[in-house]
């Protein structure tokens, strides 16, 4: 293979250009001629279809995205034995072998980008500009990981002193058990199954059971980019497939992510070591956030506005990135709070495959009576400075929700609503800002809309989310440019599409070699 | 680049280069003498050390830009202080300036020395607080012989009611200007041309500022929710018979300012008026492909008035590069400057040739672009008066009044609004005059005529 050009993003769409919107619309109609798909059970060469579960158009219940098995233990078992086979041949395959194969993914998707996009509109109402950057970012993992397998295979750099040669390099760890979400459908599922095939290892894959359609084109790429049948296995099903997986003694890795609960069983499961495991299970975990925004006195509003209603408000809140509260400097919070309530009044709250749309509904119906849960509790303890009604009857739509005037203790406060509601406190100054995000157990991602540089580095050393975004919105991590991920529960500091995250797939051994042969170095 | 075809019968090029020379020097010998303007030669100076480092301009500015959310005058030196601090080696006032800002003593004087500095600055380019305050100096400039259009500098519009607030404003300033207006003496340079009478109240208008709702994704909303405020400015405007011109910005929002300007100026009740115009803006790559639809549109408008097009360079440039290069998309800008100030000249030539379905104004404060378009106007046997010139208040004064002792119709640009609204106005021109390539540095740094006039 020749040598590969620098990584750059995937371009997004160009969308405020007639000409590039005009497309969307024909790729949404062949999409529909295709639904409902048929999403199997696949491990080797062997697929199994069924209708025990469907996933459906969270702005239109009625409407079937796909049909899918539900994933047994057998099928658990068998995916990991096969998996298991698999890890001689491709885990022994040349670094440059492996990136080759998720290169040719990656143009696999490109070929396909406008059909994927309109996949995850109908299957979970991402909006059209956020359904194509989940598709770049899909891309974007490929591209980066298969770049960084092949650095990652020239080993490390050791001591070394005369006599002795040695060396450091990483091997893969086995069978990795991919569980993902249905929020970045293909990206999220991409990077970490991306990661842990750009590294030699094979790959189970349990999809949100939300978003089973969004998980098939992904095994479809990258089986077609040349990655062989039996080390990527697709299990689409529910918890217990995901349970049973996290519990497999032959699993070596276990990449999930999701909610804080779920994170921290599968953390508690992964611990206990069952009969004939051989090796430590590691967890790679993308948890929760309660995402803050600190505003101080000095920001400029006009951009601290729009970025906090985006971050806090586009998909719906639905990102583990999203704005969850904001924490304003009293001096300006008045006007900040007349200033996003406003913003907020005129967000369009509508279908996915509406340009104009800007809040769509949230996934499904437990989500929405969680969000309603959350904004009642809210009206009953403080303030609602806005709420955005009605919204449409049909389909899973929650009413955007800015509350203020919260009491310190308030749940609202504390725990992920992953939903279009925000909450906004006043804080005496930046450091009392600080101090309310060092109190929360979440440390994703943060905001900071300051224009002192001292006041920035001060926030930098205070703060311990995993991204900090200074005078911008707090959403939308790029491959390459913002590692993504989270400390604290919020997840076990790994950083997706950064410099560190493929280590977490690999052993590392170290071999050193005595060179002198009777008192000569040879 | 859909290349403009400009008709070779009609202009002579060797006998608009020698034109162009020609009014070039006449421009150049009519500006005013630099000594005559103590606080000019004072800002230039300090414009000039400012530039000299990139990280003390990028420091300034950032100063510039914070001041009016700064809440004392100790914030304000902390500021000062802070930024200051990031630029590595600053230069022996610089480092002065941060050792006294240590101590609130010393934080106090600083901080009033740099908001004066900083308000003294904000006048040159901002006429005046209010459109009422504003009058005295739009009197003044008509009595030296220069029109003017006002634009309403505000904060960004993300609510309705600030979109509200900003179309009040409007309105206000449209009543105000045009019922002092006829009070002004009698200028028939600046009030009439070959297609007739001229608006003496003229008021620009940013459609970003009248709706909350432009979005680059789906500009129909925004469009539909700024027409409901463009329609009333419209009617009071040919009721007072004012002019009302219609800004260009960023590329995320021409097409809604395009479609929605066309599409409302031939509305029944507009067809009579009033006076409107438009941007054509000569940095844009596809900037022919629009002149052409804008001509299109004029060629065949049932309107009493012709549009008028006021051809600009453009000043989004640097968040036009930035956007397109994180998205990863191709520039929609030339990132070469001849390449763009040949486009304007092509653009000046195509506009002018379309007269009169067209009114044409060309906004530029290239000695250059200038006598470019006074020449080109002339060979294809125009009138001095179907040609408008405009420029910046506090950037093109000297070439305002050159022209204007030349004889030429010239519009300034008047921002009013305070120094909190006028803030990231303010900053942008302040980029646009020291950045290395603009011509306002290369003419002060004393280029030579024959340099400053040769084709580009």
């Amino acid at each position: 293979m020749a040598e590969l050009p620098p990584f750059a993003n995937e371009p997004v769409l160009e969308l405020r250009r007639a000409a590039v919107r005009a497309q969307l619309s024909d790729a949404l109609a062949r999409l529909d001629q295709q639904l409902p798909l048929s999403v199997p059970v696949m491990i080797g060469g062997d697929s199994r279809s069924g209708e025990e579960l469907l996933s459906t158009d969270p702005g239109d219940p009625d409407r079937v995205i796909a049909r899918c098995p539900r994933a047994s233990e057998s099928d658990v078992a068998e995916a990991v034995a096969t998996a298991r086979r698999a890890r001689g041949d491709w885990g022994m395959r040349p670094a440059k072998e492996r990136a080759a194969a998720l290169l040719a993914a990656a143009q696999w998707l490109r070929e396909r980008r406008l059909e994927l996009a309109a996949l995850e509109v109908r299957e979970c109402a991402k909006p059209w500009r956020e359904a194509d950057s989940d598709v770049c970012e899909a891309i974007d993992f490929l591209e980066y990981y298969a770049r960084g397998a092949i650095e990652l295979d020239r080993g490390a750099a050791l001591l070394q002193v005369p006599g002795e040669r040695n060396e450091l390099d990483y091997f893969p760890r086995g069978v990795a058990a991919v569980i993902s979400p249905w929020n970045f459908p293909l990206a999220i599922a991409c990077g970490m199954t991306a990661g842990a095939l750009a590294t030699g290892n094979t790959v189970v894959l349990k999809p949100a059971e939300q978003s089973p359609g969004c998980a098939l084109p992904l095994v479809q790429a990258l089986r077609a980019g040349g990655v062989p049948a039996d080390a990527l296995a697709l299990l689409p099903g529910e918890g217990d497939a995901g349970a049973a997986l996290v519990r497999h003694p032959d699993v070596a890795t276990i990449v999930f992510t999701g909610s804080l609960p779920v994170g921290l069983e599968i953390v508690r499961a992964a611990a206990e070591p069952a009969d004939g495991q051989r090796e430590i299970k590691r967890v790679v975990a993308e948890l929760g956030g309660k995402n803050c925004v600190i505003v101080d006195a000095d920001a400029d509003l006009d951009e601290a506005v729009p970025g906090i209603v985006s971050s806090a408000f586009a998909y719906a809140g639905q990102k583990c990135s999203a704005a969850a509260r904001v924490l304003v400097h009293e001096a300006i919070a008045d006007q900040l709070i007349e200033r996003v309530a406003g913003a907020v009044r005129v967000l369009v709250v509508g279908h996915a495959q509406e340009l104009e749309t800007e809040v769509p509904p949230v996934i499904e119906s437990s989500a929405q009576e969680r969000v309603a849960r959350y904004a009642e509790l809210a009206a009953s303890q403080g303030r609602i400075a806005v709420r955005v009604e009605p919204v449409p009857d049909r389909g899973w739509f929650c009413p955007p929700t800015v509350a203020t005037d919260l009491p310190p203790d308030s749940p609202v406060l504390a725990e992920e609503i992953f939903g279009p509601l925000l909450a906004i406190d006043r804080v005496r100054d930046v450091e009392h800002a600080c101090d309310v995000v060092d109190g929360l157990r979440f440390a994703l991602t943060g905001g900071l809309f300051a224009r002192d540089p001292a006041t920035v580095r001060y926030v930098r050393r205070r703060t311990p989310v995993g991204n900090l975004y200074v005078n911008r919105g707090i959403t939308g991590a790029m491959v390459g440019r913002q590692p993504f991920g989270g400390n604290r529960l919020s997840g076990t500091g790994s950083k997706a599409g950064g410099p560190d995250y493929l280590r977490q797939f690999v052993e590392p051994r170290a071999v050193s070699e005595n060179t002198m042969r009777h008192g000569l170095v040879v | 680049m859909t290349g403009v075809s400009v008709d070779p019968a009609s202009i002579d090029r060797d006998e608009l280069e020698r034109h162009i020379r020609e009014i070039g020097g006449e421009l150049a010998a009519a500006f005013p003498s630099s000594a005559r303007h103590p606080m000019r030669a004072l800002d230039a100076r300090a414009m000039d050390f400012a530039s000299s480092d990139q990280q003390l301009k990028a420091a300034l500015f950032r100063f510039v830009d914070v001041t009016p959310a700064c809440r004392s005058l100790d914030d304000l030196a902390r500021h000062l202080r802070d930024l200051l601090e990031e630029v590595p080696e600053a230069p022996p006032p610089i480092a002065a300036a941060m050792r006294i800002a240590h101590t609130r003593a010393g934080r106090t004087a600083l901080g009033a020395a740099a908001a004066a500095g900083v308000k003294h600055m904000a006048h040159r380019f901002i006429v005046a607080e209010s459109p009422a305050e504003a009058l005295a100096g739009l009197r003044a400039l008509w009595d030296r012989g220069v029109a003017s259009s006002v634009d309403l500098l505000g904060e960004a519009t993300v609510t309705e009611p600030e979109a509200d607030h900003y179309a009040n404003r409007c309105d206000e300033a449209l009543e105000q200007i045009a019922t002092a207006s006829p009070r002004w003496a009698s200028r028939p340079t600046l009030e009439a041309d070959s297609s007739g009478p001229i608006p003496r109240a003229n008021v620009s208008v940013k459609i970003s500022a009248l709706t909350p709702l432009l979005r680059a994704d789906a500009p129909e909303r925004g469009r539909r929710d700024a027409a409901g405020r463009l329609r009333p400015l419209l009617r009071h405007a040919r009721e007072l018979g004012a002019h009302v011109h219609i800004d260009m910005e960023s590329l995320d929002s021409r097409e809604a300012v395009l479609e929605l300007v066309l599409e409302l100026l031939i509305e029944p009740e507009f067809l009579e008026g009033p006076s409107a115009g438009l941007v054509l803006q000569a940095y844009l790559r596809d900037s022919p492909d629009q002149a052409a639809r804008i001509l299109e549109w004029a060629r065949t408008s049932p309107r009493s008035s012709p549009l008028q097009v006021r051809l600009v360079k453009g000043a989004y440039w640097d968040h036009e590069l930035v956007q397109a290069r994180q998205h990863g998309w191709p520039t929609p800008v030339f990132e070469v400057k001849a390449e763009c100030d040949r486009n304007f000249e092509e653009l000046t030539v195509r506009l002018l040739q379309s007269r009169p379905a067209v009114r044409v104004a060309i906004a530029s404060h290239n000695l250059r672009s200038v006598a470019n378009a006074i020449a080109a106007s002339r060979m294809l046997g125009g009138e001095d008066r179907d040609l408008e010139l405009q420029v910046l208040r506090g950037l093109g004064d000297e070439l305002q009044d050159a022209l204007a002792s030349l004889g030429m119709r010239v519009r300034t640009y008047c921002p009013v609004g305070d120094l909190v609204a006028g803030m990231a106005y303010l900053v942008r021109r302040l980029l646009e005059n020291t950045s290395n390539e603009s011509f306002l540095s290369e003419q002060a740094r004393g280029t030579p005529l024959e340099v400053l006039l040769a084709a580009p």
